[in-house]
């Protein structure tokens, strides 16, 4: 919840559910009115006793970091213990899940040469060794179809979402730079997601509950040099071709951490086939590859999240929520406590 | 004051709020050299054209015979100001999905006809064989050290045919790792030789071109000239069988001689992650010299198509079947690259 694409996908789902529970470690961006909110760590199973007792029946699991450099121990933490234990807490007998939405990244596929122009869902992790991020979201995902071989009765979809350049992530950083340091010789096609069209990727595959998994990204490519000039600014081809890490290293002097992910993507690039997704859930993103460049460039990017808001703001939320919730109700609804 | 303090106020939250960021940085002041200079510049060009087309005219009169050939500095002119125009497209043209720029290929095809018709003096017959429309699978044998025969194959289609088309080839990942030329071999249509883009370029009624020898055709020693080596699995049958395409056989003479390949040094080869490292009679004791290829005289035949659409998609898992097309085929275009040789007077004639 403390993520904005999750806090778009509760202000959506919001209003189209009866009952909306959150977890977070953290405050989430805003409060939203119809929906309820623990402290809750995913690497902790509370995940178990919090749907069994509140007999959730879909689960969102979106604790997935993608975009954190450096911290590898930290995020293989979130991605895959987390994923184990969210998917422990909705296995068993007892558990009243019937829907599980997991979402992943087309940085699953990473970036070589070799690749097909455009990767199927079926391509990925089958022919070289997988490390970092790549491997974590690997094992996450095997996790998840063991899961969902087991449990027969729990309809599980696994969504890709390509990469995102609003402000916040390091791919958008990178490219707003004045002058962009580029890998010398190489000029990728590169293909992005807007932050809505991926809110409303996982809020349909929970109404939806589509069974598989999916890539989820817009249609059309932009070149890395078309991507650079649509934001204004200069392609510098400096970072050397071959031992890409003395690259990586003179873009953390110049502060953004480009994680060995992305520093393939911007050589090699990557670009997913979504016929699947078009096919099965029946809808497209709405924007083009291009239109999310031109609306990073106009800086409209930001109008789609709400920016944070202070933890006083939030406090005043809850507060007049429980006021309205006395008025209608009577009383203010149980106050949901878990330890953490 | 009461009021002042608040409008600050209002005014450093304005400043704050992430709402109101533009993120396009505005343009920069640039240095504008004189009024007279600009045109002078770019008048230049035509003043000098001006002078030559005199000094051309003046050279007939004299020896009676054309000295300076105009059309062919005209051609060099509009190259140099095709580019410049392209140049100045910014980020607003169009590549297709496998980052395909037509427009910026087609501009580089003077170069290559220039190559076509005045160096190598290409010859192609069996044109009619290579449909207006729809798709194709041509497959030629593969030779030189650099890939110069399917330079020569895209422009032998872009300019002889009645219907000018774009040939996709595909190319050996390895080369896609490459700095440059990844870069080039993608904004020219080229793509990853992989049956999954095969499938899609023919599905979209593209000419696509395939090597089936691949590097171990263009790094074969110069003894073992127009000896076709093998062509692998026959992956490229069963991927024309499922799309439907039929295949055209393409026999290419001339490529072999362009760089006389007499030893490849495979250390260099492993330091520098290439299939071969090849040794020339000019390369690399000239330095950037030895890559000028040497000038051949070519042959290109466009053999009459193999239909495959007769076969059902299924066919393409019966391998017996795949590799019986794949060796018609093969002998197709071993027995044209014969038959081209003896109609080839000399090597360089």
């Amino acid at each position: 919840m403390s993520n904005p694409l999750a806090a778009e996908v509760a202000r959506r789902l919001a209003t189209q559910v009866p009952a909306l529970f959150g977890c977070d470690v953290a405050d989430p961006v805003s409060a939203i009115e119809e929906m309820d909110f623990v402290h809750a760590d995913t690497r902790q199973s509370v995940i178990g006793k919090l749907v069994r007792q509140l007999r959730i029946d879909t689960v969102v699991h979106m604790a997935v970091t993608v975009d954190s450099a450096g911290e590898d121990r930290a995020a293989h933490e979130t991605n895959v213990i987390g994923t184990m234990n969210v998917l422990a807490g909705c296995a068993g007998p007892s558990s009243p899940v019937r829907r599980l939405v997991v979402k992943s990244s087309q940085a699953v596929y990473g970036a070589a040469p070799g690749d097909p122009s455009f990767v199927a869902e079926d391509a990925a992790g089958s022919d070289r060794p997988a490390y970092g991020l790549k491997r974590d979201l690997l094992e996450m995902e095997q996790l998840t179809q063991e899961f969902s071989l087991r449990t027969s009765g729990c309809r599980v979809s696994v969504l890709r979402l390509g990469y995102r350049v609003s402000e916040g992530t390091t791919l958008g950083r990178y490219l707003s730079l004045p002058i962009v340091p580029t890998f010398a010789g190489f000029d990728p096609r590169l293909q992005l997601l807007h932050e809505d069209d991926a809110a409303e990727a996982v809020v349909r595959g929970v109404i939806q509950g589509h069974e598989g998994v999916f890539n989820v990204a817009a249609d059309g490519i932009v070149l890395l040099s078309q991507a650079i000039a649509i934001m204004g600014g200069k392609a510098l081809p400096i970072l050397p071709p071959y031992g890409r890490w003395l690259g990586r290293l003179a873009l953390r002097a110049a502060g953004i951490d480009l994680p060995e992910h992305l520093a393939d993507v911007l050589t090699f690039g990557s670009v997913a086939d979504c016929s699947r997704l078009a096919a099965i859930f029946g809808w497209k993103p709405a924007y083009t590859t291009r239109a999310v460049m031109d609306s990073l460039a106009r800086g409209k990017d930001v109008e789609v999240i709400e920016a944070p808001s202070p933890p006083q703001e939030y406090e005043l939320q809850v507060y007049l929520q429980r006021r309205r919730r006395l008025a209608r109700n009577g009383h203010p609804g149980a106050a949901l406590t878990v330890q953490k | 004051m009461a009021e002042r303090a608040t409008s600050t106020d209002s005014k450093t939250l304005r400043r704050r709020s992430r709402k109101a960021r533009v993120v396009s940085p505005p343009p920069a002041p640039r240095l504008r050299l004189p009024k007279e200079i600009r045109r002078l510049q770019r008048q230049a060009p035509m003043y000098a054209l001006q002078g030559i087309s005199d000094l051309s005219t003046r050279l007939r009169d004299m020896t009676g015979r054309d000295v300076i050939d105009v059309n062919r500095l005209m051609a060099v002119m509009q190259f140099v100001y095709q580019q410049r125009e392209l140049a100045r497209r910014g980020p607003d043209y169009a590549v297709d999905d496998f980052g395909f720029d037509a427009e910026w290929t087609e501009s580089f095809l003077v170069l290559f006809k220039a190559l076509y018709r005045d160096y190598w003096r290409v010859e192609t017959t069996g044109i009619e064989n290579v449909p207006a429309t729809g798709r194709a699978l041509l497959v030629s044998n593969h030779a030189g050290v650099l890939p110069w025969d399917g330079t020569m194959i895209k422009t032998a289609i872009f300019a002889e045919h009645p219907n000018p088309r774009h040939v996709r080839a595909l190319v050996a990942s390895l080369f896609m790792g490459m700095p440059v030329l990844s870069w080039f071999l993608r904004r020219t249509g080229q793509t990853v030789g992989h049956p999954d883009d095969t499938r899609r370029l023919l599905e979209r009624d593209e000419l696509v071109l395939v090597f089936p020898e691949g590097v171990k055709g263009t790094g074969k020693p110069f003894k073992d000239r127009y000896r076709l080596r093998r062509f692998g699995r026959g992956g490229f049958v069963s991927t024309a069988i499922r799309a439907g395409a039929p295949i055209i056989p393409v026999s290419v003479v001339g490529s072999e001689e362009i760089y006389p390949m007499v030893a490849d040094a495979t250390p260099a080869a492993r330091l520098f992650g290439l299939p071969y490292f090849p040794i020339t009679p000019t390369w690399p004791w000239l330095g950037p010299l030895g890559m000028i290829p040497l000038p051949s005289k070519w042959r290109i035949q466009f053999h009459p198509p193999v239909h495959t659409e007769s076969h059902s998609p299924e066919s393409a898992n019966d391998q017996h079947l795949v590799m019986t097309i794949s060796d018609e085929v093969r002998d197709t275009i071993q027995k044209g690259i014969y038959d081209n040789l003896k109609l080839r007077r000399g090597v360089f004639v």
